[in-house]
């Protein structure tokens, strides 16, 4: 908490002219009473038209100045709350963008994006809240028992007992809902996952019809939301009217109370009037204050969670030195070990030692799970190795810095992600500053001009959200051309084609052949057909590298690229 | 529809226009049609209507009692009067008076419980008949919609909107409905005791509603340019968070950073200003009030100066007028929530207003007799109007037929199976099944005699046997079992913890690509189709598992009409007959050998394949 807070620091005096504001607005809300009073008694009943004027006059001018109070504090509060979830917010975006991958895979994606909207947003009004509304309500409350006080002491004796048992009522209210406001979190969640699955999954929902099946499903999610919601509700709507009734039975008893204090003379009527609505003012504020402990106590949960991430320290560290240029793009395995931190301790990769020469063709072959993207993702840093180094032109990756390795090394990814914009700006990517036939030359080699120029928008066509107007195959050749305008010296593809019809593919490995001359080319992929005409082939197994070497030599001495190569390929194919 | 795509997604294969949930980007709108759509509310909310009436016919109490209390109150006071110079308390008098208090705080209290109560109890019914009726209508589609429409714009109808009319529907019907009241019937007691000063006091509302119009205009425009703000921001940090890794490697961090605090800085701008207007309502109001306040004491003191009314008469006017204008103030506040509430029962309603895929259907079909004979005729199709995908294509399958088509990225394969399945509906010509068009067969029925492997597996959040189940409901647990082996899922789910009752998450996350595949194939092994279709269903396996699979295949194609669509020439390479589609048509067709003597297009492709070897 300490640690968010210090996020409000610089706007501290607008922080501090909020409450201070306000206290101006609620002197004016507690004079208001005696003010009214005095008109109706000295002016009204007792017909002065000047006293009507003249404190009629006065007050309405302070009420001017209290509401001025009351817009000042709603200016100073939005100003620094506002200010402060914003600094809050970049701050927490900032974090997240220098996170690694294994961080970022801990917290999840989804969460990451919950901490930085909802919660960020809670906290922030969480300060506004409490600037504005904790003071105010705490000044009421503690002005209200010291007038009622003042009054009399004997109304002390209706607080003393009122007082208490709304706590306790309040206390036994909100700790019976409390679990329900998570139960009905939950089963708004299921209610959700199950219209997301129908959303998504409508085509096999459709093929086995089961529309009946899922609308049952759904009922049973609904009427369990419905139920919790429901008692949830009931148990709000109970507490009001017990609340209403100990302040109702507080005015009566300050009622008769004031009766004995009247008779015995030591009290004005007027006086008992006004006792009466301090009494309710109090008892009014001291629910608000409980509302706003419930609202603060949320609001910590969300602060924690953005700690969390705040207090997050990268776990890939930039390197000192920049890498030096004019390198050639080898990449070096010495010894290297890895397993996801989260993982238990299963390796996924054990003891690699592998040399890629500058320039080559090279391969990477195995089956799912066999440790071929992790072994990639290490190049540039994705992930730290857990054991051993990794050297690029002979240097440590770890000792270079993270915006030089990453300018030198390409990548296209399993899974291609695209964002809101033209195709031209996400071909762009790759290099902001490339001009509009650099980004067509880079669109030409990855087979995606002719789909480009099918769009009657044409470069300028804009891709919807994340892509999803486009075919799986048509993503991919924009991801590709994306890296190719990178110009990187080592260029790595994780499976980047399987959304390929043969056709396409053939193309663009040819078109890559002859635009990558001199580049550093590490591909990934399952087909024997892809990878068959590398330099080299590294064919891994269970993390370990079990064979390296030319199509030609694994097939005269490894047994699993022979497995993989005849699974694939049967043998008429080698006859052919 | 104002939020259809209009780029309609290009390969229909998979399930297209799958994007997160869109997050906040839900704008503050104005409904188009009020009077229609408050209609059709009312009519949901009519079906609980003794619920409706009990709840007005509580407020009608709840409002007179709350209107007797400070009546009440101030008799007891009244108690208190001045006897022989001095000051005397009739308790006799209080105390009856104060027993009767007594007795309206508890019956108010007693009925505003049940007031929350049965509002509670009606919003809730209403939100779950009309959640019900929504899914159902989600449910009903056509494929076609779920393709054009972004999904999370859908979901947030199902969450956010519906939720919006539920809080709306329990929070502002209470208040709306005792605001009026209160103010018929402090208006009507004011008239009662001085016509004059009636007229007076409404300067007050007239100024009021004066202040509410002005203010409510910047309000809204900040208000909802926060909100959009709000939806770009979030946009922007869900976009840069689930693509984190192409921002990494492509070292945009920063970029995306500078772009952050850009749309950050804009909202706070805009929340500030939106805030301060927001925040000068309340003291505004509180202004105008005690300007009526004083119009009221100053005529009421001249007046009572001059013998026209009494000084009473100006005590309990000054009550009745301030309690008159708090719902005025209230409903002021109301306002924008009605509308928000409105418009998203627009949006509701206009899901609801889509017309259902049609089930019924001219004739009928006895899905145990399918034999499998498939024939399309003269197909035309394309997505959209101008640009046909199909155009004049001709197929004919033999029951027991395998099938395979090939043919380049969009070329057509999927909207095949879109067609037999009828996820979409042919533009011209027919498809027969066993020599029946299956426009004339019942939706349901046609679907039953079919069953698809998809290349995107779509898995359901709960256990694996459920999961396999669903391919035949009533299904026993040894036949899933034996489908699960069928398919060759058995080893894995031996090896989860729980096994078959092992809870899948979300879309099945904790299980690998392969995984999930084997058991999606297990689900069509124990539907046991006459028909199968088999879309890119290996493509993610891979070669080694696929191998496994394939022998699992071998023995679900048996006796069945397959057809199968896939890149990995291995996988296609023993069926019966290879259909070749280029431009909507069918190019090529004939068995691997023969297709690969005629040298024609599917030479080409195998060429490709095995480029690296042949050469």
């Amino acid at each position: 908490m300490k640690r968010i807070l210090s996020y409000l620091k610089p706007y501290w005096l607008l922080a501090l002219l909020t409450p201070v504001t306000m206290v101006v607005e609620v002197l004016v809300d507690l004079m208001q009473p005696t003010l009214m009073s005095r008109i109706v008694d000295a002016g009204v009943l007792a017909g002065d038209m000047q006293v009507i004027i003249s404190t009629g006059l006065t007050m309405l001018g302070l009420v001017v100045v209290g509401g001025l109070g009351g817009v000042g504090s709603a200016a100073f509060g939005s100003m620094a709350s506002q200010r402060f979830g914003n600094d809050l917010r970049q701050a927490v975006f900032s974090r997240v963008m220098a996170l690694s991958f294994q961080q970022t895979d801990t917290f999840t994606t989804g969460s990451l994006v919950t901490r930085l909207t909802n919660d960020c947003q809670m906290v922030q009004e969480m300060v506004n809240q409490v600037l504005r509304m904790f003071v105010r309500s705490f000044m009421l409350f503690a002005g209200g028992i010291i007038m009622a006080l003042s009054l009399n002491v004997s109304f002390g004796l209706v607080l003393l007992v009122g007082l208490p048992l709304q706590l306790i009522i309040l206390f036994i209210f909100l700790k019976k809902a409390s679990p329900l406001f998570g139960k009905v979190q939950s089963r708004l969640d299921r209610v959700n996952s199950v219209v997301q699955e129908n959303v998504t999954g409508a085509r096999v929902v459709k093929a086995y019809v089961r529309e009946d099946y899922e609308i049952d499903r759904f009922t049973q999610a609904n009427e369990a939301l419905v139920a919790t919601n429901l008692k949830v509700q009931k148990l709000m709507s109970l507490m009001m009217p017990i609340m209403m009734i100990i302040m109702n039975f507080s005015v009566v008893a300050i009622i008769i109370i004031g009766g004995f204090q009247v008779e015995a003379q030591a009290m004005q009527v007027g006086q008992v009037m006004a006792a009466v609505t301090y009494v309710s003012q109090i008892l009014m504020s001291m629910m608000m204050v409980a509302m706003m402990f419930q609202m603060v106590s949320r609001a910590m949960a969300s602060a924690q969670r953005i700690v969390e991430v705040l207090e997050t320290d990268p776990a890939v560290v930039s390197g000192g030195r920049a890498l030096p240029g004019g390198g050639r793009g080898s990449v070096t395995f010495e010894h290297v070990s890895f397993h996801y931190p989260a993982s238990s301790h299963r390796p996924v990769l054990v003891d690699i030692d592998l040399a890629i020469r500058p320039g080559e063709n090279f391969a990477i072959l195995g089956s799912t799970g066999s440790g071929k993207t992790s072994l990639v993702n290490l190049i540039p840093r994705f992930y730290d190795a857990s054991e051993g180094t990794i050297r690029i032109d002979g240097e440590d990756v770890r000792d270079l810095t993270l915006s030089s390795l990453r300018a030198r090394v390409g990548m296209v990814l399993q899974k291609s992600e695209l964002f809101s914009g033209t195709i031209a700006d996400n071909i762009r990517w790759g290099n902001s500053e490339a001009t509009d036939d650099e980004v067509r030359q880079a669109a030409r080699i990855a087979q995606a001009h002719d789909f480009i120029m099918g769009f009657s928008e044409g470069y300028d066509t804009v891709i919807g959200e994340k892509g999803s107007s486009l075919s799986g195959g048509q993503k991919q050749r924009l991801a590709i051309a994306r890296a190719i305008l990178k110009r990187p010296e080592i260029l790595i593809f994780d499976d980047s084609t399987s959304a390929l019809d043969l056709g396409t593919e053939a193309r663009l490995q040819q078109a890559l052949r002859q635009a990558l001359k001199g580049t550093t080319v590490i591909t990934i992929a399952q087909r024997v057909a892809s990878v068959s005409n590398a330099d080299r082939i590294a064919v891994l197994d269970h993390g370990r590298l079990a064979a390296c070497g030319s199509h030609e030599e694994l097939m005269a001495s490894s047994d699993i690229y022979q497995d993989i190569y005849s699974s694939q390929m049967r043998k008429e194919a080698v006859n052919e | 529809m104002s939020n259809a795509r209009p780029a309609p997604p290009r390969g229909p294969g998979g399930p297209g226009g799958h994007g997160g949930p869109r997050g906040m980007a839900m704008v503050r709108e104005k409904p188009k049609d009020v009077k229609g759509t408050v209609k059709r509310l009312v009519r949901y909310i009519g079906s609980s209507r003794y619920l409706f009436f009990s709840l007005l016919a509580i407020m009608v109490f709840v409002t007179l009692l709350s209107l007797a209390a400070p009546a009440l109150q101030g008799y007891a006071i009244d108690a208190i009067t001045l006897k022989e110079g001095q000051l005397h308390v009739d308790f006799p008098r209080m105390a009856s008076i104060l027993t009767l208090l007594s007795a309206v705080y508890i019956a108010s209290s007693l009925l505003t419980y049940l007031q929350g109560l049965f509002s509670a109890k009606l919003s809730q019914q209403t939100v779950r008949v009309m959640r019900g009726d929504l899914f159902e209508k989600i449910v009903h589609l056509p494929i076609r919609y779920l393709d054009t429409h972004p999904h999370g714009d859908i979901m947030s109808r199902m969450t956010n909107d519906v939720e919006n009319i539920s809080n709306t529907i329990s929070q502002s019907i209470g208040s709306l409905f005792s605001g009026v009241l209160t103010l018929i019937g402090s208006v009507a007691i004011m008239l009662y005791y001085s016509p004059m000063l009636t007229l007076i006091s409404f300067v007050t509302v007239i100024l009021s509603a004066l202040a509410t119009l002005v203010m409510s205009k910047f309000m809204r425009k900040y208000f909802a340019a926060q909100q959009a703000l709000l939806g770009q921001l979030n946009g922007q940090v869900e976009e840069m968070v689930t693509g984190y890794k192409t921002v990494v490697a492509f070292s945009r961090e920063d970029t995306a950073k500078r772009e952050f605090n850009e749309t950050s800085n804009r909202l706070q701008d805009t929340a500030i200003r939106a805030q301060i207007f927001g925040g000068a309502m309340g003291p505004l109001m509180n202004v105008i009030g005690n300007f009526g306040f004083l119009l009221i004491a100053g005529f009421g003191g001249w007046f009572a100066l001059t013998g026209a009314i009494t000084i009473g008469t100006i005590q309990a006017f000054i009550l009745y007028a301030r309690q008159f204008t708090r719902p005025i103030n209230e409903i002021a506040n109301l306002y924008g929530q009605i509308q928000t509430a409105l418009a998203g029962a627009e949006r509701v309603f206009s899901i609801l207003d889509h017309a259902s895929e049609r089930q019924e259907a001219a004739g009928t079909l006895d899905v145990a007799q399918v034999k499998g004979d498939l024939d399309f005729r003269h197909i035309y199709f394309g997505y959209v109007p101008g640009e046909p995908v199909l155009k004049d294509f001709n197929l004919t399958v033999k029951s027991g037929q395998k099938v395979a088509i090939v043919g380049a990225t969009g070329s057509g394969k999927t909207t095949l199976v879109n067609l037999l399945t009828r996820l979409y509906d042919i533009d011209s010509g027919e498809i027969l099944l066993d020599g029946q068009n299956i426009q004339d067969i019942p939706l349901s029925e046609l679907r039953r005699s079919i069953a698809i492997v998809l290349q995107d597996t779509v898995l359901f959040s709960d256990t694996i046997s459920a999961n396999i189940r669903y391919g035949r409901l009533d299904a026993r647990q040894d036949e899933v079992e034996a489908a699960a082996a069928t398919a060759n899922a058995d080893h894995f789910i031996a090896q989860l913890p729980r096994e078959y009752q092992t809870q899948l998450s979300e879309s099945g996350g904790n299980l690998s690509q392969g995984q999930r595949q084997l058991l999606s194939i297990a689900r069509a092994v124990l539907a046991d189709p006459k028909i199968l279709i088999l879309d890119e269903a290996t493509s993610s396996v891979d070669t080694r598992t696929e191998m496994h699979i394939q022998q699992a295949m071998v023995a679900l194609m048996a006796g069945r009409t397959s057809l199968i669509i896939a890149h990995r020439l291995s996988t296609i390479r023993d069926a019966d007959n290879i259909v070749v589609i280029e431009n909507g048509r069918v190019a090529e067709m004939g068995n691997h050998d023969q297709l690969l003597s005629a040298k024609g297009c599917y030479w080409r492709l195998y060429q490709n394949q095995f480029a690296g070897i042949a050469t």
